[in-house]
């Protein structure tokens, strides 16, 4: 009884995981500038993956192997924060620059 | 006295990622405690103890503020787009914060990416600018409520509140 | 359930195939660098899945050094521009 209440809650989180991955690609064309992008991508996928990682905990074998996948959550959380930060950054430089400092070749 | 308090803490923390990181398996915690030593007399050498205590009840609060808001931030951002018009008003706004130098405003920087309608551009000093989904947001209010909780994990005190101009 | 991880796999695994086209057409080289944020999370999510419905742990660890690797990446970019400001953050 308790497994198959576990199996449905595992099956809603990954459906509801997946359909936040899907939006925040829709994202990445519905927004019309760079900015807005990073905003839809961060945000959203960031939920994504917490929602899977949360499906995938009852499956893990060991204690160890959950709080694995809740260390790779938060390192991948504190690395999209981070990217989003110096993307964003280099956008706002750009923009204050005029498009120009573009590199020569290569 | 600080010093080696600070050490054996990482060196805990430090050995508990091992674990973690192995997942539990015994063939290599002999291995691991040796490294976990040596990484963590380099850490206090190259960062030495901020003398900042973190508050476990306050992080644990901090912990479930952060998951809520960050559902409603996914939330938001997709409401915008799945509806027709895609109603976004995108802007700059720089707020200054109340927070100290160095963990604790880092801290704020990458929570308020994730936060609803924020998203850090750049820190310097103690003014932080922000890229705005939609202007007409109480922005100013959720950095506020977000310092708040960042000053409680910290142990600080509540200082007044900075200012926030376009 | 194997077959339930399998067919979130796939999902993920075209959410990365869509989100190239993108890539491909910038326009800003930043939209380009959003690449390396979607392995951080997309490709993270897909290793994660795959370790559960493969059976293979050490896909976790892959997916641990995406995670990093990602950021690493961002911050290559950054720099590499030029767009790094003068001052200190």
């Amino acid at each position: 009884m308790i497994d198959s209440v576990i199996l449905v809650v595992q099956v809603v989180l990954l459906v509801v995981g997946c359909l936040f991955f899907g939006v925040g690609t829709l994202g990445l064309f519905r927004f019309s500038d760079t900015l807005c992008r990073i905003h839809a991508l961060t945000k959203i996928d960031n939920l994504g993956l917490g929602f899977i990682a949360l499906a995938l905990l009852p499956q893990a074998s060991s204690l160890a192997t959950g709080l694995k996948v809740v260390l790779i959550w938060l390192l991948a959380l504190a690395a999209s924060a981070t990217s989003a930060h110096l993307v964003a950054r280099a956008v706002r430089s750009g923009d204050k620059t005029g498009t120009g400092r573009k590199r020569g070749n290569g | 006295m600080a010093l080696f308090g600070a050490f054996c803490l990482r060196t805990a923390g430090l050995y508990l990622v091992w674990w973690v990181m192995t997942e539990g398996d015994s063939s290599g915690l002999g291995f691991g405690a040796v490294i976990v030593v040596l990484v963590g007399l380099l850490s206090c050498k190259l960062y030495s103890p901020s003398g900042y205590a973190l508050h476990p009840l306050a992080t644990l609060r901090f912990a479930g503020f952060f998951m809520l808001r960050s559902v409603v931030a996914g939330v938001d951002v997709g409401r915008r787009l799945l509806s027709p018009s895609v109603p976004v008003n995108p802007g700059y706004l720089t707020v200054t914060t109340s927070l100290p130098a160095g963990g604790p405003r880092w801290l704020l920087a990458n929570t308020l990416s994730l936060m609803p309608g924020t998203l850090s551009v750049r820190l310097q000093g103690a003014s932080l600018e922000l890229h705005c989904l939609d202007l007409d947001q109480p922005i100013d209010a959720d950095v506020r409520s977000a310092e708040r909780k960042i000053a409680g994990v910290f142990g600080l005190r509540p200082a007044g509140a900075g200012e926030t101009t376009p | 359930m194997t077959l339930t991880l399998n067919t979130v796999a796939v999902f993920l695994l075209g959410n990365l195939l869509v989100a190239f086209v993108r890539i491909w057409r910038g326009p800003h080289p930043a939209d380009r660098m959003l690449a390396s944020q979607l392995f951080g999370t997309t490709g993270v999510a897909l290793l994660l899945v795959l370790a559960e419905a493969q059976g293979m742990p050490s896909l976790r660890d892959v997916a641990l050094i995406l995670a990093l690797l990602s950021v690493l990446a961002v911050v290559g970019f950054v720099t590499r521009r030029g767009l790094r400001e003068n001052g200190h953050d």
